[in-house]
């Protein structure tokens, strides 16, 4: 492994003449050629010495290289980057980018979205770039109304989508500064989504050392980033909170983290808590993003939501929030820009704004509405609960009932019976919650679902 | 005669724990189910309660007669335990 203490700076890939889209693949040049065998991605990680893989930055450097020569040579109208090796897709972008090629990133459970790009051309781990299928169809030129990078939504509230980036919005969160260089970043997202190539893309600017756990197992991601000195966790707050409360012991305990960054969900206070305990040298920070709309603030001051006083003046990076009567969060990026209704809700408690759900997920029970959110964080705050999930399921009397999943902690502490945990998990629930709001079927998990964005849908997966 | 009244007594006792099994979650004391027990004023049970023991009894008998009834015949109104019963009897004997 592979952890300098002064790694050599890109100053190639930071010179401002260094266009957006050819960012990357000056990056993974500037450090290959400094220092070619730092590692740039480990896979496999967590599962011991004899199972990791290492792709050093002189490799990657290589198959860039080799991409450009034959992207020159195919002429493809655009590549669809569909690889399960992360250092083969990193390499794909790097190469489109620098070469102008417009470029789709298509997880595996959207590929029906594929058909919107027909034409383009597949490459996959073998780093092969066939023609464009459709004969004479090759582009001769890139015009500026061409897409430059597509990304696939998530799918969280409703199915996914295709949504079309600037290599500007996709690099605009990536932080250059000397801190963030030559640090170990795990990846627990699927590389092709947002998420997880807002992790890749800034592991790679900076000469760092992107780490891929074999699995989103907590043991497994807690072994990776303890054996491969991970100093930088992005993460969900339901994988946060799994690998607080399930993870080997010994491994979250040689975790040395410097920074933690949740995204994706809402995080809350109780897990922020736990965060700052087991992890007290980590600087917790909460991202605000959506595919469509990239970043939109970070909160780094520990506690969940965002200040009060940030509605309604423009933020550091120019965005601007506002609310719906009914709560709806609304984001105007730039005065140029129009407001874009998020499907996040929130709700003043004090001095904070708090997120209180997706609007797709509220529950309306007779009527009334019902935040899953609000029943989970109940949830989690009784002695041994892991973890928790409220969704709604249809009734033909009431519309909908509230219902959720707990997750013990194992082993329970002692003296608690799973019956009494149930029964003090429902006791909780009445006193903190409305009559109607009370989960009505509770039942026990081992694990929750997640989807592959690594988020626990809160819509029954089936009845 | 004897299987369907066996049945009935089993759908019944079904009915009855999913009764029991409400006021346990809702921490109120248990009552007497006796057949013309009214589910409102005789045994406390509100619309959420309902909603509950319906999702109960789908989980325990594998159905739901007032989701597999949508569009079928109006039926006569469930106001007894009895009526419960009947219902569940009825749906279950429709079942292909």
């Amino acid at each position: 492994m592979s952890s300098s203490a002064s790694p050599p700076r890109s100053a190639q890939a930071q010179a401002p003449d260094v266009a957006a889209p050819a960012r990357l693949a000056a990056a993974i040049e500037s450090v290959a050629a400094a220092d070619p065998d730092r590692v740039a991605v480990v896979t496999a990680a967590g599962l011991g010495a004899d199972r990791r893989r290492a792709v050093s930055y002189g490799t990657l450097a290589s198959d860039v290289a080799a991409i450009e020569r034959r992207l020159a040579e195919a002429h493809p109208i655009g590549v669809i980057a569909r690889s399960g090796e992360i250092a083969a897709l990193v390499a794909i972008v790097a190469a489109c980018g620098r070469q102008r090629v417009p470029l789709a990133l298509v997880a595996e459970d959207s590929r029906d979205l594929v058909g919107e790009l027909r034409d383009w051309s597949v490459c996959g781990d073998d780093l092969a770039v066939p023609s464009s299928p459709a004969q004479g169809r090759s582009r001769r030129e890139y015009d500026s109304s061409s897409p430059q990078v597509v990304v696939a939504t998530s799918g969280t509230s409703g199915p996914p989508k295709l949504v079309e980036h600037s290599w500007d919005s996709l690099l605009a969160a990536a932080r250059l500064a000397e801190q963030w260089h030559g640090r170990g970043w795990i990846l627990v997202y699927d590389a092709t989504r947002w998420a997880g190539t807002q992790v890749w893309l800034q592991a790679i600017l900076t000469g760092g050392r992107l780490i891929v756990p074999a699995s989103r197992d907590p043991d497994c991601v807690a072994r990776a980033a303890a054996d491969e000195d991970v100093s930088i966790l992005p993460a969900t707050p339901t994988l946060l909170r799994r690998v607080i409360a399930s993870a080997d012991s010994d491994a979250v305990g040689r975790m040395r983290l410097d920074r933690i960054t949740l995204g994706g969900e809402a995080a809350d206070g109780q897990l922020l808590e736990q965060a700052r305990a087991l992890f007290p040298t980590a600087r917790v920070t909460h991202v605000y993003a959506t595919t469509e709309l990239g970043e939109v603030f970070r909160v780094s001051d520990g506690l969940p939501g965002f200040p009060a006083e940030w509605l309604g003046r423009a933020l550091p990076g120019g965005a601007k929030l506002s609310t719906r009567r009914d709560g709806e969060l609304l984001v105007q990026l730039s005065r140029d820009t129009a407001e874009v209704a998020t499907g996040d809700l929130v709700e003043r408690r004090g001095e904070r704004y708090e997120f209180s759900g997706r609007r797709s997920d509220t529950i309306f029970v007779g009527g009334a509405k019902v935040f899953p959110r609000r029943v989970e964080d109940v949830l989690r705050a009784v002695p041994g609960v892991a973890d928790a999930r409220a969704y709604g399921l249809p009734s033909a009397i009431t519309g909908e009932i509230v219902a959720a999943q707990i997750v013990a902690v194992d082993p329970l502490p002692e003296g608690v019976t799973p019956e009494n945990l149930r029964a003090a998990a429902l006791a909780a629930c009445r006193s903190a919650l409305e009559a109607h709001s009370v989960p009505r079927v509770l039942d026990f998990t081992r694990k929750l679902f997640t989807n592959p964005s690594g988020k626990v849908p809160r819509r029954p997966v089936s009845r | 005669m004897t299987s369907i009244d066996g049945a009935t007594r089993d759908i019944a006792a079904e009915v009855r724990e999913a009764i029991l099994a409400v006021y346990r979650d809702t921490a109120r004391p248990p009552r007497e189910t006796p057949g013309s027990a009214l589910l409102g004023s005789d045994l406390g049970l509100d619309s959420l309660d309902l909603a509950q023991i319906i999702v109960l009894l789908e989980r325990s008998l594998g159905v739901d007669p007032f989701r597999d009834a949508r569009g079928s015949a109006p039926r006569p109104p469930i106001r007894t335990f009895d009526h419960l019963v009947a219902l569940y009897v009825a749906t279950l004997a429709a079942r292909p």
